[in-house]
C-alpha cells in the first residue's frame, strides 16, 4: 500500500490514485432499530480493508477467501501486464480489484460511497456500452417514509406489481416480485391461508377485497438483527435497505421477516438491455447479481429524490399512499390521525411503517 | 429477626426496582412505539429541501383552500376540448331545443349516475348559463371547482378527498401537495368502473407452487 488513508489495496497500473478520507458515512443512529446502533460504535474504526483482513477466521475462510482474491488478482495482473490486453481491459481489472476490496456501504464515507458508485457507471459502461445514472443520495433530515394502504379501494388490478418489476429492474426470468397482492374472501377476514395471490380473471371478483403486501420498512426490523455480516440496516428516513455487495446470501433475513418481504436471487437476475431503468441507486434498483437478497426499498432512487415510489404512481384506484411522517401537513398523516388504522402482526413489535385503512 | 425482614424487605425492593429498569431497557430505545416517535421527532419539523413542484412539471394548476386544507387541483376549463360551452350554445337552451333544424348535441353522452329520478343534466348543468355549473340549491359553480358539485352529495368522499386518503396525489409526496380533482378519474356522466383483467398473471409462480 502506497498510501496509509486508502482503504483497498490498489494496483496503480494507469489510472491516478484516488485520495480517501476517513471520516465515517453513518450517521446519528435513532429509532427502533437498536442493533446497529451499538455495533456501529465499535465498528467505525474498522472499514474498508480492515473489514476484510483484519478480522479472526478459521483456516477454511481464510483459504476461501484468499483464493477469491487471489483469482481476481491474477486475473488482474495478467491483464495488466499482458501486452495484448487494451486500456480497457486493464480498467476493467482495476474496477474489479477496487470493488472486491471496498468496505460495507453504511460505512462508507460520503466520497468512498461516490467513488463506488462512479466505478459502478464505468464497469456498466465498459460491459454494455451503455450509460446509467446512479445515485448515493443520502437521508434527508426530517423525513421519515411511511405508507398506507386502502383495502377498500383495491381492485386487484395488479398495476403496481408491473411499474415496480419495470422500475426496479426485478429479474424477468424467475418473474420476481416486491409486491403480492391477495384476492381474499369477504367475511374471512384477513386469511392468508385460503388468500389467493396469484388470480387471473376479472377483477374485482365478486364477493372478494384485495390487499396488497410488500417491504413494511419496519422501524424495528428483525431482518436487520439477524443478518451476520450487516448487509442490510435501517436508513435514518426509515428505509430498510440492503448493501448487495456486502450480502452473503444466507438469507437469514427471509426468514426473520414476518410478512415475507424479502425475495432471493436463486439465479442471475436477467433484464433485457432496452427495458433497464437506467435512473438507478446503490442501495435501490441497480442490477443485482446472483445469490443475494433484494426487496421493495419504497423506489429510493425515486423517493429520496421527491417523487412517489412507483406502485403509488401507477395505482389507478388511489388505494396507495405515500409520504413524510414527520410532516404534520401530508396526507399520511391526516390518514393516520383520521382514519382508522391498522398493522399486520401488530402484536410482534416490529412497528411496521405500513398501515392499512378502509374508507 | 426484625432486622433480617427489613433486610430482605428492601432486597426485595431493590430487585423489583432492577426487574423495573432493565425490562424498560429492552426497547432499546427512547419511544415506545412509532407512533411516539412521530409525534415526537415531527414536534421541530422545519420542512424538508424537497419540493414537488419540478415533479408536477408543466400541468397547470389551481390553488384551493377547503377548510383546513390548502392544495393544488389541476386546471380543468383549458382543458375541456370544446369550452366554453357559450361558443356553441348562443342562445338559452330551452329556445334552441325547440328549433327544428337543430342539431344533436353531446348524443354520444349517455347518463349513468345514480338514477333518472334523481339525477338529470339540469341536476349540475344551467340551461341559462352553460359556461358554468350550477348547485342544487341553483348557485353557480365554476368548472374548475366541479368537486364543490361532487360534494353535495358524496360528503364523506369530500372529507377523506381533502385529507387525502381519497383521490391520488400527482407525482410527488413532498409539498406543496397537488392532487388529483373528482373528474380526473371519474366521468361524471358514468362515475363507476368497468371491471378489467389484472396487468399480469406470473406463471413462475404457478410452477413452483405445483
Amino acid at each position: 500500500m502506497s498510501n496509509n488513508s486508502n482503504k483497498w489495496f490498489s494496483l496503480n497500473f494507469s489510472t491516478e490514485k484516488k485520495e480517501a478520507t476517513g471520516s465515517c458515512g453513518c450517521g446519528k443512529e435513532s429509532g427502533g432499530c437498536g442493533s446497529h446502533t451499538k455495533n456501529i460504535e465499535v465498528e467505525k474504526q474498522k472499514d474498508g480493508f480492515d473489514q476484510v483482513f483484519d478480522v479472526k477466521m478459521s483456516r477454511r475462510t481464510a483459504f476461501k477467501q484468499l483464493t477469491a482474491s487471489l483469482m481476481i488478482g491474477a486475473g488482474a495482473v495478467s491483464s495488466s501486464c499482458s501486452v495484448i490486453a487494451g486500456d480497457e481491459t486493464k480498467e476493467k481489472a482495476q474496477i474489479d480489484w477496487e470493488e472486491q476490496f471496498k468496505g460495507n456501504y453504511k460505512l462508507m464515507s460520503k466520497e468512498e460511497q461516490k467513488e463506488t458508485v462512479s466505478r459502478l457507471v464505468r464497469s456498466y459502461q465498459l460491459r454494455t456500452g451503455k450509460t446509467i445514472s446512479m445515485s448515493s443520495k443520502n437521508s434527508e433530515k426530517d423525513v421519515l417514509f411511511g405508507y398506507a394502504f386502502n383495502i377498500s379501494k383495491c381492485q386487484g388490478y395488479m398495476d403496481c406489481v408491473s411499474a415496480c418489476v419495470k422500475e426496479n429492474n426485478q429479474d424477468r426470468n424467475s418473474q420476481m416480485e416486491y409486491i403480492r397482492i391477495h384476492e381474499m374472501k369477504d367475511g374471512k377476514g384477513f386469511n392468508f391461508n385460503e388468500a389467493d395471490d396469484n388470480y387471473y380473471h376479472e377483477v374485482p371478483a365478486e364477493g372478494h377485497f384485495y390487499m396488497g403486501t410488500q417491504c413494511f420498512h419496519c422501524d424495528n426490523p428483525p431482518c436487520v438483527d439477524v443478518c451476520p455480516v450487516q448487509a442490510t440496516w435501517r436508513e435514518e428516513d426509515g428505509l430498510v435497505v440492503i448493501d448487495y455487495d456486502w450480502c452473503i446470501g444466507c438469507r437469514y433475513c427471509m426468514a426473520a421477516c414476518p410478512y415475507d418481504g424479502r425475495r432471493f436471487n436463486w439465479s442471475k437476475p436477467e433484464v433485457p438491455e432496452e427495458e433497464v431503468n437506467k435512473n438507478q441507486h446503490y442501495l435501490g434498483n441497480r442490477m443485482r447479481k446472483k445469490g443475494v437478497m433484494e426487496k421493495c426499498t419504497f423506489c429510493i432512487q425515486r423517493s429520496r429524490a421527491g417523487k412517489n415510489p412507483a406502485c403509488v404512481e401507477a395505482c389507478p384506484t388511489g388505494a396507495r399512499i405515500f409520504g413524510n411522517l414527520l410532516d404534520p401537513n401530508s396526507t399520511i398523516r391526516w390518514v393516520l390521525e383520521n382514519k382508522k388504522v391498522f398493522r399486520l402482526k401488530e402484536d410482534l413489535g416490529t412497528e411496521p411503517k405500513f398501515w392499512y385503512f378502509m374508507d | 429477626m426484625i432486622n433480617n425482614y427489613k433486610i430482605l424487605q428492601i432486597l426485595g425492593c431493590l430487585l423489583l426496582l432492577a426487574v423495573v429498569i432493565s425490562s424498560c431497557k429492552k426497547h432499546e430505545n427512547e419511544y415506545h412505539t412509532i407512533m411516539d416517535k412521530i409525534e415526537a421527532e415531527s414536534k421541530n419539523y422545519h420542512g424538508t429541501s424537497i419540493s414537488s413542484e419540478i415533479h408536477i412539471g408543466d400541468l397547470k394548476t389551481i390553488e384551493i383552500t377547503e377548510g383546513d386544507q390548502t392544495f393544488l387541483i389541476p386546471e380543468r376549463k383549458s382543458q375541456i376540448k370544446s369550452y366554453a360551452c357559450t361558443e356553441c350554445h348562443t342562445k338559452p337552451l330551452d329556445q334552441m331545443q325547440n328549433t327544428t333544424a337543430g342539431k344533436r348535441a353531446h348524443w354520444d353522452i349517455k347518463l349513468n349516475h345514480a338514477n333518472e329520478k334523481v339525477m338529470n343534466c339540469i341536476s349540475c348543468h344551467d340551461g341559462n348559463n352553460m359556461d358554468n355549473l350550477k348547485s342544487l340549491t341553483g348557485s353557480t359553480i365554476d368548472f374548475n371547482n366541479s368537486y364543490n358539485l361532487c360534494s353535495q352529495c358524496h360528503s364523506k368522499q369530500f372529507e377523506d378527498w381533502k385529507g387525502g386518503a381519497h383521490g391520488k396525489v400527482i407525482a410527488s409526496w413532498a409539498p406543496p401537495r397537488a392532487s388529483l380533482a373528482c373528474v380526473n378519474c371519474h366521468n361524471p356522466h358514468k362515475p363507476h368502473f368497468e371491471t378489467r383483467w389484472p396487468a399480469r398473471f406470473n406463471t413462475q409462480k404457478v410452477k413452483e407452487r405445483e
